[in-house]
């Protein structure tokens, strides 16, 4: 067989061995290839860090599903130990039905390193259906929207509820989505553009290249993008001495640089490949 | 052995399960096969009935069953009605019913999301898109806009297809398809690592909780 031949016909189970020996060396033997922490990370880390304690809450909307849960997890803790650990106070709710229970996950990993209580530093109203019902009925009235939190508590025997009408009371907010309803279809539409609401996003990758023309036009103050975002909001937290806890998406780097090396090398080659045989052939 | 105490806990028996169904749906890679077909079918189901479950307790139960028996509200009738009419669909007589609730969320629908989509996507985009007091305040700022002007205009050209593209029309258009491009090359970049994510979250789960041979 000739090489191009040879090269256009590489059989797939060689191909996902190569990509498991890639993916799966880094862990065992790290290269710390993380690279700079890009400017719309950086927007929504300065954005968090901004905030007030004295102010209204950081609310967080968790719009994905465990699917997605390697790229859009260690955000959300990522952001909620920012947080957590400048005493800002966390709303946190979401609009995927399948997501319900990583919400409440989170916040149960990430509230006892910082000894915060239910109620009086975070709160998680849980998960309501209507999509856009939801987030413009919060624009008019949160209590009215999500009467009792998502363990069925009223919102006005929360103490740190108190005095939280709408949107004018949340001094930022964060959608950490996974594609429809999320970030671009709901939250810039309907929250940022109808309440004026300052909105950051954490995007699965699939979705981030969307989403840049919404950070030039400033609707977005910033944005994490996939696995890469989460591992830049990882490590500003940790530089900035908020948290020593483990960095999953940082650890992963290495083997995800790795295997875009590897992808471009079998995209290379199959090109070779492709053109040698047209040559032949003609 | 990491692995195998953990089958004395609660919790690490969970971690087995998780391990053999990731495997399982990982044996598609070498072709269908029955474990695999377990594997999503169970998944499938998992999914519906935890939908089911959270719908009844953050929605029917707070929202309309305990304000509609406990309260007396019976202003909520409407709704659940509204709701029940989407059932008649199964009853080839009464599928007419369908069309009231189809109605009122298209309309409802068409006329909350119409003037927001404009305002989001089309009259904040075009203002991004030209050049503003902000954007002319360094040089840098001023290069990348004219970049983004200059793309958004060739590639707009590209889609107009009410003329023949040809002359400086076509060489308009050719500029707007680099554009194109290079916008499909982002996507399919971040693309990848998006795959590669979601393959690199399940191998930490693997070697990690189940196997314990890294750390993070």
């Amino acid at each position: 067989m000739r090489l191009g031949e040879a090269l256009s016909k590489i059989d797939r189970r060689i191909v996902f061995a190569f990509m498991a020996l890639v993916v799966i060396v880094p862990f065992f033997l790290p290269l710390g290839i993380l690279g700079r922490v890009s400017r719309p990370a950086q927007q929504v880390f300065d954005a968090v860090e901004e905030l007030d304690p004295n102010e209204g809450p950081l609310l967080m909307s968790v719009d994905f599903d465990p699917q997605s849960m390697p790229e859009l997890y260690p955000m959300l803790t990522s952001v909620l130990r920012h947080a957590f650990a400048r005493d800002v106070r966390v709303v946190l709710m979401g609009l995927w039905v399948t997501g319900v229970g990583l919400g409440e996950q989170a916040l149960n990993e990430v509230a006892p390193e910082y000894d915060k209580v239910y109620g009086e530093d975070y709160v998680y109203l849980g998960w309501k259906p209507g999509f856009a019902a939801v987030v413009l009925g919060m624009g008019k009235s949160i209590p009215e929207t999500f009467p009792t939190d998502h363990y069925g508590t009223p919102l006005e025997s929360l103490p740190m509820m108190q005095g939280i009408r709408n949107f004018n009371q949340v001094p930022f907010a964060i959608s950490l989505s996974a594609g429809d309803p999320g970030a671009l279809t709901l939250w810039i539409p309907y929250v940022q553009s109808r309440f004026g609401q300052k909105l950051g996003a954490g995007m699965t990758a699939v979705s981030a290249a969307d989403a840049y023309p919404y950070l030039q036009s400033g609707q977005l103050t910033g944005m994490l993008g996939g696995m890469k975002g989460a591992a830049e909001y990882e490590y500003l937290v940790q530089q900035a001495g908020y948290s020593t806890a483990a960095m999953p998406a940082v650890q992963a780097m290495d083997s995800q640089s790795m295997a875009h090396l590897a992808i471009i090398l079998l995209i290379l080659l199959g090109n070779i490949g492709f053109v040698l045989t047209r040559k032949r052939r003609q | 052995m990491h692995v195998f105490q953990l089958l004395t806990t609660a919790q690490g028996i969970w971690i087995w399960i998780g391990a053999l169904l990731t495997l399982f749906i990982f044996s598609f890679l070498f072709g269908d096969n029955p474990l695999y077909k377990f594997a999503e079918h169970l998944y499938v189901g998992l999914s519906v009935g935890y939908m089911i479950a959270i719908y009844y307790w953050n929605f029917f139960k707070p929202d309309l069953i305990d304000p509609l028996f406990g309260q007396g509200r019976i202003i909520l009738l409407i709704p659940a009605l509204l709701g029940i009419c989407y059932f008649a669909v199964f009853i080839q007589k009464a599928s007419w019913a369908v069309r009231i609730p189809m109605g009122f969320v298209l309309g409802w629908g068409s006329g909350v999301a119409i003037p927001a989509i404009l305002q989001a996507n089309i009259i904040k985009q075009i203002q991004g898109s030209l050049f503003t007091t902000q954007m002319l305040a360094r040089w840098d700022t001023i290069v990348w806009n004219i970049i983004i002007l200059v793309g958004v205009i060739t590639t707009v050209v590209y889609f107009f297809f009410s003329r023949e593209q040809k002359g400086v029309f076509k060489t308009i258009s050719n500029i707007g398809i680099v554009y194109i491009m290079i916008g499909f090359g982002a996507s399919f970049g971040y693309t990848v690592m998006a795959r590669v994510s979601l393959l690199l979250g399940r191998l930490q789960f693997l070697l990690r909780d189940w196997l314990g041979v890294i750390q993070y």
